[in-house]
Formats: structure tokens, C-alpha cells, sequence
């Protein structure tokens, strides 16, 4: 087809037929056009070809037997503005020459004046046997139309294609049934792809073509014998009309045929189809929510009628049903046996679902999470809420994200098909988890609520709902249809806990440090338990999966595996869980409540840098007294000390803050044992930015008060030692001559490497004697290994330390040769 | 010109590329990619379930500068993507021997 000016010299017909089709198109704004407009386009090209027609058999003296057929969507009576104008010109294959002539008067002009022509030019005979090779000879045939010529020659041609087909309706239902699937193969969906084929896409025109040529097949309307319902005839005629409009205003907005709706083409499209912004749907999205409402209307009947070749029922028994809860107890017993709901019941279940207001009851909730727990039949359950309107009714915020696109490079469906098809990959994982990942196996065994897991799932992007912040959003949303649904308890928490935190792994996975054992902790207290981190590792795979084929990638799913692993880690050795996290929680408020004086970022910042296991260790009051020593930022040698007496008689608790370096441990016990000081405990902390946050409990070696004179020596060693201008190492040789051992209780070295995924734990027993601690941290520091946690705690005469350490960048100890030399170098220098 | 790579760790890319806007590089381009140099790989237990990790994620950066600029691109990257730890990545300069800009034709610094 083709609009505009029509070429000088052009034929009369042709000319006018221009004139024609442009004040057509000005007759309406090119959002339109719908079926009746390609009615009338059809008509004003019937008779210009009719008139090129006779003209040129009039001149003939022995005009031979033809016929000018119309095939196709012109056999139909409908053109779109550059739809191909489907001709043939049938012959009795007597005359060629004359045939030859008359096909150039015929397409010449229409050539000229710039149309795309389809044309044939065949005997009967000729026709017959493409139809029978060849499933769309054999449809356009079927729609075949006569324009001018030998109706015999017509009837020649279509009553032995139609015969064949009739004698075996089955066969042809077959054929139609495999181009359909052929179709959403090569074509994919018209009823969720951003970038839809408006035509052969599933759910697009010609699967509604498809009902046609299968009626006229049979030869009687698919609803006499129950095929099809009357509703459903409706639904098809809409669909038609609303996909005819767009895809012509699709061939008016860019000058020529194409079906494929183009997102840089849609708000052209929306506005001159009259959608308008809206306030949480813009027009173009508003145009795709219309598209894919009436395409998923089409690809549902399709699937039910021309794939799944629903059977006819002769005298379809009446389904009864009284009430809601009656509809949803008959889908999940159809979900429960994984057979599509029939006809009738589809009736009857719309009946109910268009009569009244529903109101959650517990009959209606149980048969509900009946249809979520159905496993393989869920999704055709949930389908079957979805088509007949009782999904809306029942969660009238799925409204929303119905048939909502999603605009950005990662997602391929719509709000709501993602959401059935991130539920449905999550119900197949608790029912059957595939083999071939070993941690959803672990995982699935992990949920005990399993109604709280489908649900979270099911909700997960509810917030999607166009108010921005979908997260929170939908954590607000979720409660009220949890409640609602009155799902409580433990069920209903965990699908909140799931939709409120369903982008914790991802985020954090691909986002931050997984080598931070603080963030591991964090990550372990917001989740609590391993039944929510099960759940959230499901749903973050199923969200995964569900949004298209690259963004389950093996990149991401190594780093969510990592992660998960880690934190499961945590919890089975007891290092977070409910208690832990309630603990962590309140000693922290305590600080914070503590530190009320104090700037609130400069509080938070001091949170954020020390590690959870200070808090958890420590006091708050401490912690409160260390604010002043520790939060104020710290040049490359400063030196920071605070002391004030212990807990306990005679004792002092000793703060030394400074930047961490290896060796800074063993100058601190050197200094502290050459100013005469014991070590009874010590607890060794380093912020996340480098700081060593070290803490002493000490004494006195030879009188139980310490002066403000030993302190100060303490201060001057180590200050000397950090700078490198005392060699420690000499003056505790010296020194340790002085002082001969007492003991001979064995030293004992462990090297631990599962206790931590961070750190390998070196712990150490040995007799008490002057300097131990020194000795331990320079044998440690000798071999560059970084104490990054340290526990130190003496009973009488031996000492228990347990060092957590890493190498200089930043491993575990795991080659036995290193654990081994480490060993021998701590017992030679501890046993002498 | 010289085409700048850089392999860094994931959680480094939003500083890498701070930085580099920073110093007023205005384009580059970024590929998760897996692979293993000194790290080498691990292998991950689950409770009983096993993974072998063979390739460790990573973020490759990919930036065309010119001549000039490139020494404060790599110090940019260097000191951004830097945690001192194992892993830590590497940098290397390649030379550019033509860039063009496709949209307008513009050829060699032009199309920087």
C-alpha cells in the first residue's frame, strides 16, 4: 500500500485510488485506524483493481479464462496502511501470452504508483498442490476472495483445498498448532517483550487469524460444539481491533510496513493513540500495558485452543459454583492434577469472580496457598486466577504491576510475568531443586515455611508499582496483603523478611568486600537465621532467572555463593544468630545512648569503623570511655594511651590506639613488660580503616600501684620503638636474663584454619613469665603475619592467647609447609 | 593513544570510576569477567556441597585516552581499585593505533 501522489500518466483508477487512500488517512489521526479503516482501504482497492481489470479484458477479442484473486489479509478485507496487497491471478493455462499481458496491465501501475505487491500467477491445479505442501498457501488460500473473472475458476481452485483440509481437521488443527509454536519461537511474545512483533509474536494478529481459518475448516463456529466461548469471541474481536490500530498506526508513524514495535517508536505511537501520562504510568507504558493485556488475552486462547487443541463438548456439563471460595477450591484442585480449567468452568469461575466484591475468608486463603504448594501445576493455577480476574480481586495491588513493562537493559517481562515466573522457578526448587547446584539442594532443605517462601517470592517486586523505591514500597504493600490474606506468624514474616531484603545478597555480593569479616557479621544479624538466608538464596537465583537469560550469570553466581557460604559459616559457629544480632543490636543502642552528648555522624562514624566484635566483647560503658581516645582521626606515629584503674583490685585497664602496622603488638607488650607492667588480658581490635584499637588489662610486676612514672616510661618505649629508634628485641634479651623461668609446663600451638574464612587462629598456651606476650607477637611478626583480633588471658602461671592472623596480603595460612614453620618458630622461642 | 585495561575487584568499580571522573575521564567501559592469576581459584564448602571455583570474578575496565593523559588515568585506577589485599588485579597500556567515533567520523584524538 501507499499514499501520496500518484505518478504522471498514472491510469485513472490508480490516480484516484490515491486520491482516495490519502483522504482515508486524513480522515482520522493515525491512532485510528482501526478495522473498519482497513475495511475501507480493502474496498478502494477492490475497485481500482477491478477497474484496471476490466479495461484490460475489454480490449481482448477472446478474453481467456482468469480470475483476479485477493489472498491473504486483503482476502480478508483488511489492509493496514503499507500492508503488501496479496494478488492471484488464476489461469486455465491455456493462453500464457495473454496471461503474461494481462499481469503486466494489472501490476504495472500499481508498481508505479509505488504499492507492494504480493502477486501469483497459477492454474487451479497449481494451487491446490502449494496448499497441500505449504501451511500459509493453504491459509491464503482459505481466505482467497474473488475480484473480477471466473468464479468457477475460483471454486476450481479453493473447493479441493477445502475438501482436503475437512477430511482431515485434525491434521490441519495440527499444522496450525505447530506454526503457532513455530511462530513464538522465532518471533517470541507480543504479550511481555518491550519490542513486540505486533503481528506473528504470540498473543499477536495472526493468532487470531488462526481461530478464523480453523472455524472455516471445520466449517461451523467454534462455540456450537464448545471450542470456543462467546466470551472469549469477544475478548478475540477486541484484541483484533486494538492490535489492528497500533500496528497501523505503527506503518502510518514510520512510512512503510514493519510489525515490530520499536521502543523509540512508542511515544509517538501512545500519543497519537490518545494514552497520556498518568501518574505512575507514563503513555508509553500505558500503550504496552494495553498491548500486552489484549496480546496475553490472545496467546491464552491460543494456547488453549489452537496448542493445547482444546477438545469440543458437545453438551458441556453447567458447572455450579456458589462463591469465591468454591472458584478458588475448583482451580486448585485443577492445579493440584495439572489439567487447564474447561470451558465451562473458565465460565463459571468469571461468573463469580465480575459478581461481587471478594472478601478474604479462611476457605479462600487455604484454597489459595493450595494452588501456590500444587508445585508443577502453581503457575497454570495462578494463570487461571490471573485470566479470569480473581488474581485483581483478590490482590487488587496486582493491578499495577500487571501487564507493567520494565524499561532497562536487564529485564525481558513485564512486573507481573516476572513475578509468576520467579515464583514458579522457586516452587520447582522446593519441590524438585536442581542437582546441579548443590547449595539450592542445601537451601531448599533449609525452609521449613514453605508458604512463606512461595509468597515471598510472589510478592517480591510488588512495589514495582511506578511510585519509585520499589523495595520499600513493596515491604509496605506485603504487609497489608499478608494481612489481608491473614497469613501471620512465622509464615507471613518470612515472605515480608523476603520481599523487604530480596536485593540483600545481589547488592552485597557483587558490591562490597567479601573478604570483610565485619560485613559477613552485618550481613548475618540482618538475616538471623539460616532458614531467611535459604529463602533469600532461592529468590535471588528464581529473581535472577526470571528477569532474562543473561543475568544469572556464573559472575554472579560466584559472588552470591561466596557470600551465602560465609554467612552460613557464621551462623554454624554461633557467631551471629537471633540472640547475637538482639545483643549486637543493644549494646550498640547502648553506646549510642551513652555518646548522646556527642555529635551524631561522629557517633555513627565510630559504629560503622569498629568491628562488631568489640561491641559484642566490650562493655558499653568501656566502649563509651574509649569514644574520646579512639574516633578522633589519627596521623602515621601518634600514639594514643589512655589508662584508669580495673575492675578488679590492683589492675588497670590500659587503651592504646595507633596506626596498625606489623610488629605494633609485640612494641606494645615489649614496652609494657620493660616499664614493668603485666599483661592480664589483652583484647586486640583494628577498625576498618587500619587503626589498632588495643586493650590491656595490666598490673603492676612489682608494686600494685602503678604511678604515673611507669606509664609514662610505657609511653616513651613505645613511642621509641614505633619511630625505630630503640631495638626492643635487645632490651628484652637483657632484661629476661634477670628474670629465669619457673616453670616447665608445656607450650602448645594450635593452627586453626576452619575456624574463621577470614583469619587462621593461632592459639598458644604457655607458662607465664616476663615478656611471653612480647615473644609470641614477635615470633608472629617475624614471619609478616598480621594480628588482626587477639585474646590474651592468663590463669594462674599459664596464659591462653588465640591470635587471629592473616599474611601481608591479607591470606589465611592454608599451605601446611607455612603452618608448620610458624609452629616450630613459636615453640623454639617460647621453649628456648 | 594508548587503550588502558584494568582488572579489579567488583567492589572497587564504583571508586575506579569515581576516580576517573574525578580526573575527567568521560568514558569507559566495564565487563564482569572471571579469570585467575595469583589468587588462583578456591574451593567453596557449603555444608557438604562443593564448589570448585576456578575463575574468580572480576571487573575489567577499558579506557582510550590520549598520550598525555594516560600516567593520571593509571595512577587514578592504581590508587582507587588498591585494598593491598591478594587479588588486587593488574593495569596494563596498550597502544591505540586508531579510534574513530562512528556516529560523526572523527578519527584519532578527535574521537577521544
Amino acid at each position: 500500500m501507499s499514499v501520496g501522489e500518484a505518478p504522471a500518466g498514472a491510469p485513472a483508477p490508480i490516480a484516484r485510488l490515491k486520491d482516495e487512500l490519502a483522504s482515508l488517512e486524513r480522515a482520522y489521526s493515525p491512532g485510528h485506524h482501526g478495522l473498519w479503516s482497513a475495511r475501507r482501504r480493502s474496498e478502494l482497492v477492490d475497485a481500482a483493481l477491478i477497474e484496471l481489470y476490466d479495461a484490460a479484458t475489454s480490449t481482448w477479442d477472446r478474453a481467456p479464462r482468469t480470475a483476479l484473486v485477493a489472498l491473504g489479509g486483503y482476502g480478508r478485507g483488511a489492509l493496514s496502511p503499507h500492508s503488501d496487497v496479496d494478488l492471484l491471478l488464476l489461469h486455465d493455462g491455456a493462453e500464457t501470452a495473454a496471461v503474461a499481458a494481462l499481469t503486466e496491465q494489472l501490476l504495472y501501475p500499481l508498481w508505479d504508483a509505488g504499492f507492494t505487491v504480493g502477486h501469483a500467477v497459477r492454474t487451479p491445479a497449481e494451487t491446490v498442490q502449494l496448499a497441500a505442501e505449504r501451511l500459509d498457501a493453504a491459509t491464503a488460500t482459505l481466505d482467497g476472495r474473488l475480484l473480477a473473472g471466473d468464479a468457477d475458476l475460483l471454486a476450481a481452485a479453493i473447493d479441493p483445498v477445502l475438501t482436503r483440509l475437512r477430511d482431515d481437521v485434525d491434521g490441519f488443527a495440527e499444522r496450525l498448532a505447530n506454526d503457532a509454536r513455530d511462530r513464538r519461537e522465532r518471533f517470541g511474545s507480543t504479550a511481555y517483550l518491550l519490542e513486540p512483533e505486533l503481528k506473528e509474536g504470540g498473543g499477536g494478529l495472526r493468532d487470531i487469524h488462526a481461530f478464523g481459518w480453523l472455524q472455516t475448516v471445520r466449517d461451523r463456529p467454534l462455540e456450537d460444539d464448545g471450542v470456543l466461548r462467546a466470551a472469549e469471541r469477544d475478548q478475540l474481536a477486541a484484541a483484533e481491533e486494538f492490535l489492528t490500530r497500533v500496528r497501523s498506526a505503527l506503518h502510518l508513524e514510520s512510512g512503510r510496513r514493519t510489525d515490530r514495535l520499536l521502543r523509540e517508536q512508542q511515544d509517538d505511537i501512545a500519543d497519537a493513540m490518545g494514552f497520556r501520562d498518568e501518574t505512575r504510568l507514563i503513555a508509553a507504558d500505558g500503550l504496552m500495558r494495553a498491548i500486552f493485556e489484549h496480546a496475553r488475552v490472545v496467546d491464552a486462547l491460543t494456547e488453549d485452543v489452537i496448542i493445547g487443541r482444546r477438545h469440543p463438548e458437545r453438551a458441556p456439563d453447567p458447572v455450579k459454583l456458589s462463591n469465591a471460595g468454591d472458584a478458588l477450591a475448583l482451580i486448585a484442585d485443577a492445579a493440584e492434577h495439572v489439567r487447564p480449567l474447561s470451558p465451562a468452568e473458565l465460565d463459571a469461575v468469571e461468573a463469580i469472580a465480575s459478581s461481587a466484591e471478594l472478601e478474604w475468608s479462611d476457605a479462600i486463603r487455604d484454597a489459595f496457598l493450595r494452588i501456590l504448594r500444587a508445585g508443577a501445576g502453581a503457575s497454570d493455577g495462578l494463570h487461571a486466577l490471573d485470566r479470569t480476574g480473581l488474581l485483581v480481586q483478590l490482590i487488587p495491588e496486582w493491578v499495577d504491576v500487571r501487564c507493567r513493562p520494565q524499561r532497562d537493559p536487564y529485564h525481558r517481562y513485564t512486573v507481573d510475568v516476572h513475578l509468576l515466573r520467579a515464583f514458579d522457578r522457586t516452587s520447582r526448587a522446593l519441590s524438585a531443586p536442581d542437582t546441579d547446584d548443590p547449595l539450592e539442594v542445601v537451601t531448599a532443605g533449609h525452609i521449613r515455611e514453605r508458604d512463606g517462601a512461595l509468597l515471598g517470592a510472589l510478592l517480591h517486586d510488588i512495589g514495582k508499582n511506578g511510585e519509585g523505591g520499589h523495595v520499600a514500597v513493596g515491604d509496605r504493600l506485603a504487609a497489608t496483603i499478608l494481612a489481608r490474606m491473614d497469613v501471620e506468624g512465622p509464615t507471613g514474616e518470612l515472605a515480608r523478611f523476603m520481599v523487604a531484603e530480596h536485593l540483600l545478597l545481589p547488592d552485597t555480593a557483587t558490591r562490597r568486600d567479601l573478604g570483610d569479616d565485619d560485613l559477613i557479621l552485618d550481613v548475618a544479624a540482618r538475616v538471623e537465621t539460616p532458614e531467611r538466608l535459604a529463602a533469600l538464596y532461592l529468590l535471588a537465583k528464581a529473581d535472577a532467572l526470571a528477569t532474562g537469560p543473561s543475568a544469572w550469570t556464573p559472575w554472579r553466581q560466584t559472588l552470591i555463593r561466596e557470600l551465602v557460604a560465609k554467612v552460613q559459616r557464621v551462623f554454624e559457629r554461633g557467631e551471629m544468630g537471633v540472640e547475637v544480632a538482639e545483643r549486637l543490636a543493644d549494646a550498640i543502642d547502648m553506646v549510642r545512648e551513652l555518646l548522646v552528648g556527642e555529635p551524631p555522624p561522629e557517633v555513627e562514624r565510630f559504629v560503622l569503623r569498629m568491628p562488631r566484635s568489640y561491641f559484642l566483647s566490650v562493655p558499653p560503658e568501656q566502649i563509651a570511655r574509649h569514644y574520646s581516645t579512639i574516633e578522633p582521626d589519627l596521623g602515621r606515629h601518634d600514639v594514643r594511651t589512655s589508662s584508669r584503674p580495673g575492675s578488679r583490685l590492683d589492675t588497670y585497664e590500659l587503651l592504646v590506639v595507633a596506626a596498625d602496622r606489623p610488629g605494633l603488638l609485640s612494641w606494645i607488650a615489649g614496652a609494657l613488660s620493660l616499664a614493668g607492667l603485666s599483661i592480664l588480658t589483652a583484647q586486640v581490635f583494628t577498625t576498618e580503616d587500619g587503626v589498632a584499637a588495643d586493650l590491656f588489662e595490666v598490673q603492676g610486676a612489682f608494686e600494685p600501684i602503678v604511678g604515673e612514672e611507669r606509664w609514662r616510661e610505657f609511653r616513651g618505649v613505645l613511642r621509641k620503638a614505633i619511630e625505630g629508634r630503640v631495638s626492643l628485641e635487645h632490651r628484652m634479651t637483657e632484661k629476661r636474663r634477670h628474670y629465669p623461668e619457673r616453670s616447665d609446663t608445656p607450650v602448645t600451638v594450635a593452627v586453626d584454619n576452619d575456624a574463621s574464612d577470614f583469619f587462621t587462629v593461632i592459639e598458644v598456651g604457655a607458662p607465664d613469665r616476663v615478656g611471653l606476650l612480647y615473644d609470641i607477637t614477635r615470633t608472629l611478626s617475624d614471619m609478616e603475619l598480621d594480628v588482626h583480633l587477639a585474646k590474651v588471658a592468663t590463669y594462674t602461671d599459664r596464659v591462653i592467647d588465640a591470635f587471629y592472623v592473616r599474611d601481608s596480603v591479607g591470606r589465611k595460612l592454608e599451605d601446611a609447609q607455612q603452618t608448620a614453620k610458624v609452629e616450630s618458630a613459636m615453640r623454639a622461642r617460647l621453649e628456648g | 593513544m594508548k587503550l588502558i585495561t584494568a582488572i579489579v575487584k567488583p567492589h572497587r568499580i564504583e571508586e575506579v570510576k569515581e576516580a576517573l571522573r574525578d580526573i575527567g575521564v568521560n568514558g569507559l567501559t566495564t565487563t564482569d569477567v572471571e579469570g585467575f592469576g595469583r589468587q588462583r581459584g578456591h574451593t567453596e564448602v557449603y555444608r557438604g556441597a562443593e564448589y570448585q571455583v576456578d575463575f574468580v570474578p572480576k571487573v575489567k575496565v577499558e579506557v582510550l585516552v590520549s598520550e598525555d593523559e594516560a600516567q593520571g588515568v593509571i595512577d587514578a585506577i592504581e590508587k582507587a581499585a588498591r585494598t593491598g589485599k591478594i587479588g588486587d588485579g593488574k593495569i596494563w597500556v596498550t597502544e591505540a593505533e586508531q579510534v574513530i567515533r562512528i556516529r560523526t567520523g572523527e578519527r584519532g584524538p578527535d574521537a577521544l
